[in-house]
């Protein structure tokens, strides 16, 4: 019994030994089965029987096993893939997919502005798949890349933890995502009915054959050509739908709350030279030739001092009327009364007031009326 | 003639055919095919193809646990494997029934 155990696990360490180049998953999957099956066997040896002599040695029954899977065999395996290659076909493959899917997104995000931006991924995922398009429905090769590795370690965490179990849900939604990604890409097609009918009729036929592709994608990865693109540009369509939507929403609800277009609110205009000194009499001017006016007027300004206005609106600054005396002064920003006399003292202190903002200056009179 | 290497081809059909009623353990597998009358498949072949056809999403696997010894893997044909075996018993029908009619000429 003792030997036996001992025979099963040196047994299995030569199996271990002869698939240790094949992907741990893989191996860990494998070696599950043959642990079993092996443990099985060594309760039915007779007395002198040996696994090897059942089995065959360990290295028999991995090549046996190797071939019925249809993986690589070892020994024209190894010399091929030690660094020697850095840049195989699979692996240019799997990089042109990730990139087309990658580009797709963006692309699916302007797809229904500019269709024709598809036939760059497209392009990618056609030459992509040329590479590797005759080795067959499993692409081993591609699995057995280090980068696949990794992606599937990342996609399949221990059993048990939150995410796994969330992973596990979303792959249950997985052939329902199928059917909204046809519906998506169909509304994108719809959506560019009208402008485009060459886009129409590219993203209306991918639409169709996304149905097929993700089913078909399980058995027979090359379908991940088509069905990855796909779904990023489903994506793509959807973010585009939304921000469109979005912005038509925040467009109707400014018109809604903002019934006037918003104008900026100045109503006098203040000119100085470079010295720092009010400039009075200004007349603005707009490259037709129109005057610039301020959009509020001043009335009052020359109401009271006669019927017609005599200052043209476009002078400036404009006179502020003073209330108290019935008089229009022309004063400089900030200053309140031109009667003031503190107005006028910080005109030469500079230093506080800063360069924005000029410093006041002592008010003009202009008459209103001649 | 050497059976092995006519049960290459056909040990997809086989292995699919006898999971379709029933899951079945690797070992399981070995010797439905072997009580079937293939008394030459080997053990590492059925494991591999069973790996191979796994990959290939036509079967799906689920382990039980067992009290002595090693957990089992149980492997279980799904639609896909359902819809290939369907599939493949066509081609091996009318293969076979092709081979039979060139065999008949010639005896005749």
């Amino acid at each position: 019994m003792n030997t036996q155990a001992l025979g099963v696990e040196h047994y299995l360490a030569g199996m271990r030994a002869a698939l240790d180049d094949l992907p741990p998953n893989e191996v860990a999957e494998i070696m599950e089965d043959v642990e079993a099956h092996v443990a099985e066997l060594s309760t039915e040896l007779g007395e002198n029987e040996t696994l090897e002599q059942r089995l065959g040695s360990p290295e028999q029954y991995a090549q046996e096993l190797r071939q019925a899977a249809g993986y690589p065999s070892r020994t024209e395996r190894l010399p091929v893939t030690t660094k020697q290659q850095w840049l195989t076909r699979p692996r240019a493959a799997a990089w042109g997919l990730a990139v087309a899917t990658g580009v797709t997104l963006l692309a699916g995000a302007a797809a229904l502005r500019e269709p024709a931006v598809l036939l760059f991924p497209a392009v990618i995922l056609a030459l992509s798949l040329a590479l590797v398009n005759d080795r067959g429905p499993v692409q081993q090769e591609i699995m057995n890349l280090p980068e696949t590795h990794r992606l599937k370690k990342w996609l399949t965490p221990e059993e048990g933890t939150p995410a796994e179990r969330a992973l596990t849900y979303l792959r249950s939604l997985q052939p329902a995502w199928w059917l909204v990604r046809a519906g998506l890409l169909g509304l994108g097609a719809v959506l560019l009915a009208g402008r485009d009918i060459l886009g129409f009729l590219a993203i209306a036929a991918i639409a169709v054959v996304s149905v097929f592709a993700g089913p078909r994608a399980k058995v027979d990865r090359r379908w991940l050509w088509f069905s990855l693109p796909a779904s990023a540009l489903a994506v793509g369509l959807l973010v585009q739908v939304i921000d469109v939507t979005a912005n038509q929403l925040a467009y109707n609800t400014s018109r809604s709350s903002y019934p006037a277009p918003v104008v900026e609110s100045y109503d006098n205009i203040y000119a100085y030279d470079e010295n720092g000194k009010l400039l009075t009499n200004v007349l603005l001017y707009d490259q037709d030739g129109r005057p610039i006016n301020a959009p509020q007027s001043y009335d009052s300004c020359n109401n009271t001092n006669g019927p017609e206005p005599v200052i043209p609106a476009n002078r400036y600054p404009r006179p502020k009327i003073d209330y108290e005396n019935g008089v229009c002064y022309t004063v400089a920003p900030g200053v309140s009364a031109p009667s003031s006399t503190e107005s006028t003292t910080p005109s030469t202190s500079s230093s506080t007031s800063g360069s924005a903002t000029p410093s006041s200056v002592p008010p003009t009179s202009v008459s209103p009326s001649k | 003639m050497d059976t092995s290497q006519l049960l290459k081809g056909v040990l997809d059909l086989a292995v699919l055919a006898v999971l379709r009623k029933d899951d079945g353990y690797g070992y399981d597998v070995v010797r439905r095919l072997r009580a079937g009358g293939l008394n030459e498949v080997g053990d590492a072949s059925v494991y591999g193809t069973l790996r191979r056809l796994y990959n290939a999403g036509m079967l799906t696997s689920y382990v039980v646990p067992s009290e002595e010894g090693p957990h089992r893997k149980y492997y279980s044909i799904n639609e896909t494997g359902r819809a290939r075996l369907a599939e493949s018993r066509e081609t091996w029908r009318s293969f076979a029934s092709t081979l039979d009619g060139l065999l008949e000429e010639v005896a005749a």
